[in-house]
């Protein structure tokens, strides 16, 4: 895995989901690209390099994002290693497993962060925060076909699902 | 007999000597002050600024080359400027009626005492958009003023006349503006028309509700909400939004209030910070 490779994506991903989101919401439904970066990149290498990718993922999502530091750095490793953990026995590289792997653990986390907020400050509403995480974790899953093949374009020596580096 | 040292190749093939320490680091970023928070984050971000303003700028700059390709029987520019002289007046009308509500209040009570109205030297910074927040639930914007130019934390940001944050984060030369629906934000507030107080809270989607107003409170839809002086920290008769649904739940001890916010701030480009 190429390490700069990796810091220039996430600069680019930071850029654009701070920036031109706005050019691909859809009403309520905005995508999470860090999220897909996480997805990918826990796919794609080992324990050691899942964890420290998607730590720098949340430590970056954090920095731009209001709240405190750290909260998905510790949600984003730990859905990495999660999806770490069972992609030995996911159906390799199935285009629809990406996609269901995606939404499902974007859901989990979502749940997760929306607990934490409503937590921190009580004012999410049930409804409309169910609404948004499913919307928004159905729009990232959805887009995961492209974005994969952006990103695999720039980790070329690397392939998804290559079990033998666990 | 010897003793074998471990090795820090060694070492770092355990995942675990990885993954602790990163989480370490990340439960003390997380319990970590968040005026120091704010700070490191103000410090880590500045260099990502420059790149931020520059994919803000052509985006804008593109949408509205394709707004003009789109429709190019229609004067774009016109238009919008009408809508933002449109909304101007709309929030000085509101400003305006608070402000014989308010005349008629101390009139109706009589008082003796002659009022004077400070005139409080406001100094007013211009500012673009250039950043938005990545979270889906938390709800700020970045803007490219910053210490530079005099901004300071807790200042408020209006556009159109219309309350639509405070400054929480401020850089260099970049400030971060916690938005009226951001989850954290409370605004105390006043129904225009009933000058009940009310607070006004974020809920991370478009809309702001109301908190505590009792079930026999007088509201209806479309009753304006403006800011209050109360707490000091916002202006008052500042526009914030307008209720939008008010119903009374089941058994609950309180309405539950919808506010639309006056602005829709995903259109807005530019905003004014309010800096007294």
């Amino acid at each position: 895995m190429r390490w700069f490779t990796f810091f220039c994506i996430l600069i680019c991903i930071s850029a654009f989901q701070s920036t031109m989101i706005k050019w691909i919401t859809i009403g309520s439904a905005v995508p999470d690209l860090y999220f897909s970066l996480v997805v990918f990149y826990s796919f794609l290498t080992d324990i050691k390099r899942n964890t420290i990718t998607n730590w720098f993922t949340g430590l970056s999502k954090d920095l731009l994002s209001e709240g405190s530091l750290g909260v998905n750095s510790i949600f984003f490793v730990a859905i990495g290693l999660l999806i770490w953990s069972i992609r030995g026995i996911l159906y390799k590289g199935h285009l629809i497993t990406q996609v269901l792997i995606t939404f499902i653990f974007s859901v989990i986390y979502n749940i997760f962060y929306a607990a934490y907020v409503a937590v921190s400050f009580r004012s999410l509403n049930l409804l409309p925060t169910l609404w948004a995480i499913f919307v928004c974790s159905l729009y990232t899953a959805v887009i995961i076909p492209v974005l994969f093949r952006i990103l695999g374009k720039f980790q070329p020596n690397q392939r998804l699902f290559s079990v033998g580096d666990r | 007999m010897r003793i074998s040292t471990p090795n820090f190749h060694n070492l770092i093939k355990n995942p675990l000597a990885i993954i602790i320490p990163l989480l370490a680091i990340s439960l003390l970023l997380l319990f970590l002050p968040l005026k120091l928070s704010n700070q490191i984050k103000a410090a880590c971000v500045t260099p990502i600024r420059p790149l931020q303003w520059a994919t803000c700028f052509c985006s804008n700059s593109a949408s509205n080359f394709f707004d003009k390709i789109i429709s190019p029987w229609r004067d774009a520019q016109a238009k919008k400027q009408l809508e933002e002289q449109i909304a101007q007046l709309t929030n000085k009308i509101i400003e305006q009626q608070d402000t014989i509500y308010k005349l008629q209040n101390k009139l109706s009570m009589l008082s003796k005492f002659q009022i004077e109205n400070k005139n409080v030297k406001t100094s007013v910074i211009p500012a673009d958009i250039i950043g938005f927040d990545t979270s889906n639930f938390r709800k700020s914007i970045t803007i490219n003023a910053g210490s530079k130019q005099g901004v300071k934390v807790n200042n408020i940001v209006v556009s159109n006349n219309t309350l639509i944050g405070r400054i929480i984060t401020v850089g260099s030369g970049s400030s971060v503006v916690q938005l009226i629906t951001d989850p954290a934000s409370r605004i105390p507030g006043r129904i225009l028309q009933t000058r009940e107080q009310v607070i006004v809270e974020g809920n991370a989607t478009a809309f702001c509700q109301l908190k505590y107003i009792p079930r026999w409170a007088k509201l209806k839809e479309g009753d304006d909400i403006v800011s209050s002086d109360i707490g000091g920290l916002y202006p008052p008769s500042l526009p914030i939004g307008a209720v939008m649904q008010n119903e009374i739940k089941g058994g609950a001890l309180f309405r539950s209030v919808k506010v639309l916010p006056t602005v829709n701030i995903s259109k807005i480009e530019s905003v004014l910070v309010l800096t007294n």
